[in-house]
């Protein structure tokens, strides 16, 4: 039985374009529940004062103040195919948990190419990372070759779910989100995933997994 | 290149190779030959007989003569494709059956390799 907890993507620009949650709130993730800050569950409601002072590209260059980013983040305004659940607290701002993430992947990633001596500044994931373990969940990591990261995290038992990255990229990513001719690719700034079809397939397609799959 | 699930190239030849194997057979179904090579490999020439898309396809004098290039979205497909894979690169047109030669051919120029993004630090 695998549980999917989340899924991050992260573009080439280490932005996350993407972020959804299925059962974190029974996750060991936010087993820290007397923390929670907001009444709500999440920090800071709609993120949006703290969007419009974060970096918008690798060279951390700030947004003027009246532009307002698009949220990456579901909250319960914007996001109708799915809610953030109210008794998923977190300790951190969700940029934050991202940029950590994001960090951690990242970090590990280069360790592992360099023991393997094929780093090099192209980056990639020559080493062959795949995920790691905590005793509470499982990250797993898929890179495609145009650097675009995808990381999931589910429970322990589960075994491998490259193939279910593969599939994520090729069959949902490069469908919806690539093919998709008003989603709008900037060599510098990154914009997040705005796609219904997308997180409705998405949804699906983790559904499907969750249900049917199961790892010896 | 998602439908396909390539490794990553090991350099430059082996790129060249690929786009004219693969990526011009899975889309236009034609495979360019590969030639030309400069003295330090970071150049080549992509020859196509045949370019499907200028099957029906008839210049007018004046379009000639003002320099069009009929199929030159290939090089900017190209150079877009390449620069996702880390490769800064300059894809020309420099022969082109429409214009009178005898066969198109799109020279492609390795600038540099980009270097993937670090993400911006916090101090």
């Amino acid at each position: 039985m695998v549980v999917v907890y989340t899924i991050y993507i992260f573009d080439r620009h280490c932005e996350c374009i993407f972020y959804t949650e299925w059962n974190r709130g029974r996750s060991p993730l936010s087993a820290d529940r007397s923390a929670a800050t907001a009444v709500g569950g999440r920090p800071e409601g709609s993120k949006e004062p703290a969007n419009t002072a974060h970096a918008v590209d690798g060279t951390g260059t700030h947004l003027s103040g009246d532009s307002q980013r698009p949220l990456v983040w579901p909250t319960t305004a914007t996001s109708t195919a799915h809610r953030v659940s109210p008794e998923s607290p977190r300790n951190i701002a969700m940029e934050e948990e991202a940029k950590l993430v994001y960090g951690v992947a990242f970090s590990t990633r280069n360790i592992i190419n360099k023991l393997n001596s094929k780093d090099g500044p192209q980056g990639g994931n020559p080493g062959g990372f795949m995920s790691f373990a905590t005793n509470t969940y499982r990250l797993h990591y898929y890179e495609s070759p145009t650097g675009v990261k995808f990381i999931l995290t589910t429970d322990i038992a589960t075994a491998s779910m490259q193939p279910v990255l593969e599939m994520i990229y090729r069959n949902i990513y490069v469908e919806y989100v690539v093919k998709n001719p008003l989603f709008n690719v900037d060599p510098l700034a990154s914009s997040p995933i705005e796609n219904d079809y997308f997180r409705a397939v998405l949804n699906n397609y983790i559904r499907e997994i969750s249900s049917t799959t199961t790892i010896a | 290149m998602a439908r396909t699930s390539l490794e990553r190239c090991s350099g430059f030849s082996a790129t060249a190779e690929v786009i004219a194997k693969i990526g011009f057979k899975l889309f236009l179904n034609v495979v360019p030959t590969v030639t030309n090579w400069s003295a330090d490999a970071k150049e080549f020439s992509l020859i196509l007989d045949d370019n499907p898309l200028n099957d029906f396809c008839e210049l007018p004098p004046k379009a000639v003569t003002d320099g069009l290039w009929y199929s030159n979205v290939l090089c900017g497909v190209i150079r877009g494709a390449l620069e996702m894979m880390q490769m800064q690169t300059e894809v020309v047109y420099v022969r082109d059956v429409l214009r009178g030669d005898d066969v198109s051919e799109i020279r492609v120029k390795l600038v540099r390799m980009l270097d993937e993004e670090v993400p911006a630090s916090d101090d």
